[in-house]
């Protein structure tokens, strides 16, 4: 009998008790970097103890493993030579014992194990090779033209041609010419062939329902096609054609009774394949990518990118929609055949994973990370058993108790909580009941002279600004003939300033001239060395600004500063154009006689 | 495990060793990682996704199509969308065939903003493969933001557009797109026909549904408007806008709990609405909170100070309130933002004849008068005004104004608030045109309904004041106790007209231009001050400007 270890591992889980699930073990640290399509549970051994069977991507980039796990330990190890893009498990022939093969998906390769070893590899077929391109190679091998004219050939051929370039050729396209005489002698013997790789793997029985019945491989590519594999002989039975590259694929039926394949592409459709068609029977057109599909009877319920769970009839037409809290990370199927329940599991990006039963959630279980992929299944001896690892790497193990039960309340909510909570309004203030009495008791009065105050405020904004009109104290001149605008800058810690007066001729075409500008302040604080002068330049364009320089020298070491008017004037006009007040700042260094 | 490894190498390893010359290595197929990419970039795991697609472009020399797509995709997720549009833009050269490199390009293009340009790569991708939905619903969008709504052509190209990817393929966004272009061309029928054929499609988009259901309510078809924002609730239980449009609903039906319980859970999604914050503050109104909605109003104030209809409501609560001044002041503040209601400068006279501001206060009615077609509320407060100093021939101009606003409103059945046509028929009295026929029957009924218990107005003991006495200054003077009693029936007069701009606000949400069509339109405003009768004062020309002006 298969005993779970208890004890090592309560520490750990034990804040994420539910109601409804055992926590039979918890490794944070299994380093594991897998998808749901490369986790399998399976009787390895026909001894009738299911193992678990990881594709462990390692990083990503090496350390590729097939791991096979038993109870809480690692059993096994095999290198992996690729990414493993998906595995699974199948009955290949009829020997006793009845045990299941692995195939794993990797680049363009199937890699068949028996026992865990290796038993067998398959290839893709390889893809048709444009002719034209083939000839051009073939005359490169014959040394008929050289690397240069063979790159302008293969640059006509693939923005022309139907079949697109082989690998070769594309590179070849990208090289330095002098690289290029030397790929062309290192290639140029070889056949051109162009491969494709898998994106998804999956199994159809070939020709009985039964649990142990010999399964064909269903594989999606990359050049989008299906293909069917006959489980002993490794060839070709089927080849369907989609308009997308397949993601991930649910396969059922049987091969040569009848069998439906409902494909999820990279443009965000999903496929329905049937027996003697060669092209997608229905299609479903989402408004986002599917993250998860899953089929539950005859339904079809999708996870999408854009936080929704969609349930769909098997012909495309939409049932439901489930908004879900966060991102959808991975889905699975949750089957016990002996409750007759089913149910989907969804993984999310807010470390939670919900139960779904058609559209009502059922149940949710915390997780103490994000969970990348699930499976649920027998594992061991145990029926209900939940499989999950996360995106740190953990690896997460619970059994579903016997005693747990599932309602299928409608999960439609009584009123949100948010309804019982009381509105933030401030109390009334003594205060303010005071001056609301106090202003019906006074209204009148209190209107009188607000608009008593409003009239003389508004007197006053009125003189201020004639005053201002008058002396020309603007920024902007408000003479017709010479539109101006002036500002100053004064630069320097003192004594000596330098002061920046930037006129700009606002006109829209014609110019300003003959002006002049003088100083006005206070001589026994600052002395100019010209208190009046003309403007350097006799003309001022329009739109051009025009700084002009002078400089100041602070007299006083008391440390005061006052005010220096400067006058923009025309000459021949003793009412300055523009008028402005220059604060100085206190002068911070010692005058040096 | 080691045993166990060493076959599997020695297999793989031989493989290529037997099938070509030994020395070419193999080249890795540029597009081995795809898949692994499309993983990540679906699970929105865009850091490890960007990592792989450095890699693998590293690997593959720039060469991988889908490795580029998916990195303009983040790109253009993270806000560059300049640079996706570069990149698009390499991947339709790399792979000229394939239309989802142009509708990427295209994509990008409108969200520079470059519509145009958008159209012309779409209608590319479109040659490519025309039984595409997406291109046709995004050529529509296109159209529809080329703000050229006069323009007939563009609007069909749109409306055609979107039929075309109605047609591939029903998604509800193609539906919205359609139902707002019908609506930008002022074409609400084809709008409802639309959104209707969109719900039958998708039964639960609360979206959907509420803008179905605000279209409703514009078209004051309240049933189904409130139908269909039920629906939404149901759905989505705290979906803010069908909170706020069923919540002024149902303040103008006077289910104020309710209303209120629903915008609770408004005020935790979005607590920082203005239009929220005026209904819950007219609610508190009509509960006789007068304090907390004054603090509500103010709060909603404060959030959207150029909102004249909070303004209004809260001069509104000000002249209940008593507090004059105060009133005078946000009404003012009002008049400046929507110099167009009538209402509103009557409401500003009120405020001003409390203030004594006689003057003011008769040439705000003028311009009420002058503003207003419907609301017979407005002359007869005139009238009163008019008559209580002494013009009785101004008030009996007054007078036929109202009967001919009251002929006219009787044929499209409103029914008349009761204490207007008992103030009217003691007007009458008083200006001796007596026992008109208009009033006479309405008037019955109405003393009926009062005494029979359970009419919402209960009743009506200030109107009963004749006409000229002191009585309304004397309660105006009055300390706040016997303020509170005496003015309470006013107030719960003054309810219908307020809840129901509220409602304005919540269809204002979706469709700007229809407000002030619905604010005229619905309101009756049964203005508290009605009844008050002022004695004769000395004319005091205090403020020269009109008053209306002088928030300036």
């Amino acid at each position: 009998v298969f005993l779970w270890p208890s004890g090592d591992s309560n520490g750990a889980t034990s804040c994420y008790i539910n109601g409804k699930w055992l926590d039979a073990h918890y490794d944070p640290v299994a380093n594991l970097y897998t998808f749901s399509s490369c986790i399998v549970l399976a009787d390895l051994h026909g001894d009738g103890e299911n193992k678990l069977v990881v594709g462990d991507l390692g990083t990503g980039s090496s350390n590729m493993k097939l791991k096979v796990y038993r109870g809480t330990g690692l059993m096994s190890e095999n290198t992996l030579l690729d990414l493993p893009t998906g595995l699974v498990s199948f009955l290949m022939d009829q020997h006793e014992p009845r045990t299941p093969a692995i195939a794993v998906a990797s680049g363009p390769y199937i890699y068949v194990y028996k026992n865990l070893r290796p038993y067998f590899k398959f290839t893709l077929p390889p893809l048709e090779v444009n002719a034209l391109e083939q000839d051009v190679w073939n005359q490169a091998r014959e040394d008929m033209i050289d690397p240069l004219s063979l790159k302008e050939m293969l640059d006509s051929i693939r923005d022309k041609a139907d079949v697109p370039l082989s690998v070769r050729s594309l590179r070849f396209l990208m090289l330095d010419p002098q690289d290029m005489e030397a790929f062309v002698n290192l290639y140029k013997e070889q056949p051109i062939r162009r491969q494709t790789v898998i994106t998804c793997i999956s199994t159809l029985k070939k020709n009985m329902a039964d649990e142990d019945a010999v399964s064909c491989l269903v594989i999606g590519t990359e050049s989008k096609d299906v293909y069917i594999l006959d489980p002993e002989a490794f060839t070709v039975l089927t080849k369907m054609s989609l308009p997308s590259a397949p993601t991930q694929m649910d396969v059922t039926g049987q091969f040569d009774v009848e069998f439906r394949i409902t494909v999820a592409c990279r443009n965000g459709n999903i496929y329905v394949l049937r027996r003697e068609s060669p092209k997608p029977k229905y299609c479903i057109e989402l408004s986002s990518h599917p993250v998860g599909l899953v089929r539950i009877g005859k339904n079809v319920v999708v996870g999408c990118a854009q936080e929704t769970l969609q349930g769909f009839t098997q012909k495309g037409k939409k049932l439901w929609t489930v908004c879900l809290p966060a991102p959808v990370t991975t889905m699975s199927v949750m089957d016990l055949p002996t409750r007759g329940f089913q149910a989907v599991l969804v993984g999310l990006a807010n470390s939670e994973v919900h139960l779904y039963r058609d559209k009502n959630l059922i149940s949710t279980i915390k997780t103490p990370d994000i969970v990348t992929s699930i499976c649920f299944g027998r594992y061991g001896r145990e029926d209900g058993t939940l499989i999950m690892t996360t995106k740190g790497g953990g690896l997460i193990v619970k059994i579903l108790k016997r005693t747990a039960v599932f309602d299928d309340r409608d999960s439609a909510p009584g009123p949100p909580l948010a309804q019982s909570i009381r509105l933030n309004v401030p109390k009334k203030t003594k205060l303010y009941v005071d001056q609301t009495m106090r202003e019906r008791e006074n209204s009148v009065a209190m209107h009188r002279a607000f608009q008593m105050d409003l009239s003389r405020l508004r007197l006053a904004a009125a003189r201020a600004y004639v005053k201002a009109l008058e002396s020309s104290l603007t920024p902007m001149s408000s003479s017709l003939s010479e539109p101006l605008r002036m500002n100053a800058v004064v630069q320097g810690l003192g004594p000596s300033f330098k002061l920046t007066l930037n006129i700009q001729n606002t006109a829209v075409c014609r110019p300003v001239m003959n002006l002049a500008i003088s100083f006005l302040y206070d001589e026994s604080l600052y002395s100019m060395k010209t208190a009046f002068f003309k403007v350097t330049i006799p003309l001022l364009v329009p739109g051009l600004n025009y700084p002009i320089d002078t400089f100041v020298e602070c007299l006083s070491d008391k440390g005061i500063s006052d005010i220096i008017k400067v006058f923009v004037l025309r000459e021949g006009k003793s009412a300055p154009l523009l008028t402005a007040h220059i604060n100085m700042p206190v002068s911070e260094g010692l005058a040096l006689n | 495990m080691a045993n166990e490894e060493n076959p599997l190498t020695l297999l793989v390893a031989s493989e290529p060793k037997k099938g070509r010359a030994p020395k070419a290595p193999e080249l890795p197929i540029p597009e081995r990682k795809n898949w692994l990419i499309h993983l990540h970039y679906i699970r929105k795991d865009y850091e490890t996704c960007k990592d792989i697609i450095k890699e693998q472009l590293q690997e593959t020399r720039g060469m991988c199509e889908y490795a580029i797509y998916v990195q303009a995709l983040i790109l253009r997720l993270e806000g560059q969308i300049q640079q996706s549009l570069e990149l698009f833009q390499s991947c339709a050269i790399l792979n000229p065939a394939n239309p989802d490199n142009l509708k990427q390009v295209a994509r990008s293009l409108f969200l520079l903003g470059k519509h145009k340009a958008a159209i012309e790569v779409y209608h590319e991708a479109g040659k490519l493969n025309d039984e595409d939905w997406e291109v046709h619903h995004n050529l529509g969008v296109c159209y529809s933001v080329i703000k050229d709504y006069k323009n007939v052509c563009v609007v069909s190209q749109a409306e055609e557009q979107l039929n075309a990817a109605l047609q591939l393929n029903k998604q509800d966004r193609t539906f919205l797109t359609l139902g707002k272009v019908h609506l930008l061309s002022r074409d609400t029928d084809k709008a409802v026909d639309v959104y209707k054929a969109a719900v039958e499609f998708s039964p639960e988009n609360t979206e959907l549904l509420t803008t179905l259901g605000l279209l409703y309510l514009q078209l004051g078809k309240y049933q189904k408007a409130f139908e269909h924002l039920g629906n939404a609730l149901t759905f989505d239980p705290s979906n803010y806008k069908a909170i706020l449009a069923a919540g002024s609903m149902m303040q103008t039906h006077g289910d104020f709990d309710v209303a209120m319980n629903k915008y609770r859970v408004a005020a935790c999604v979005v607590p920082e609405s203005p239009p929220l914050w005026n209904n819950i503050g007219m609610c508190f109104f009509s509960k006789k909170k007068y304090v907390a909605a004054i603090s509500c109003l103010k709060r909603a104030h404060y959030l959207s100070p150029f909102d004249w209809k909070v303004l209004y409501n809260l001069g509104l609560v000000h002249l209940t309130m008593q507090q004059y001044a105060s009133a005078f002041h946000f009404l003012s503040a009002a008049t400046n933002l929507q110099p167009r209601l009538g209402e509103l400068y009557m409401l500003l006279a009120v405020a001003l004849t409390n203030l004594e501001d006689l003057d003011n206060a008769r040439r705000s009615y003028e311009q009420a008068v002058a503003l207003d077609h419907s609301n017979p509320l407005v002359n007869l407060n005139f009238a009163i005004l008019l008559y209580n100093h002494g013009d009785k021939k101004g008030a009996l101009q007054q007078y036929q104004e109202i009967e001919r606003k009251v002929n006219m409103l009787k044929d499209s059945n409103t029914e008349f608030d009761s204490e207007l046509m008992d103030m009217a028929q003691k007007m009458a009295t008083a200006l001796q045109v007596g026992e008109s026929l208009v009033w006479t029957k309405p008037a019955k009924d109405t003393k009926f309904k009062q005494g029979s218990a359970g009419v919402p107005i209960k009743t009506l003991g200030s109107s009963q004041q004749p006409l000229g006495t002191n009585q309304a200054l004397e309660q105006a003077m009055s300390s706040a106790a016997g303020y509170n009693r005496s003015i309470t029936p006013r107030v719960s007069l003054s309810q219908p007209k307020r809840s129901s701009v509220p409602l304005a606000e919540s269809s204002g949400l979706e469709n700007p231009p229809a407000v002030p069509g619905d604010a005229s339109g619905t309101p009756r405003p049964e203005e508290s001050d009605t009844p008050d009768t002022l004695p004769p004062l000395a004319a005091k020309p205090k403020v020269k400007s009109k008053s209306r002006q002088e928030l300036n």
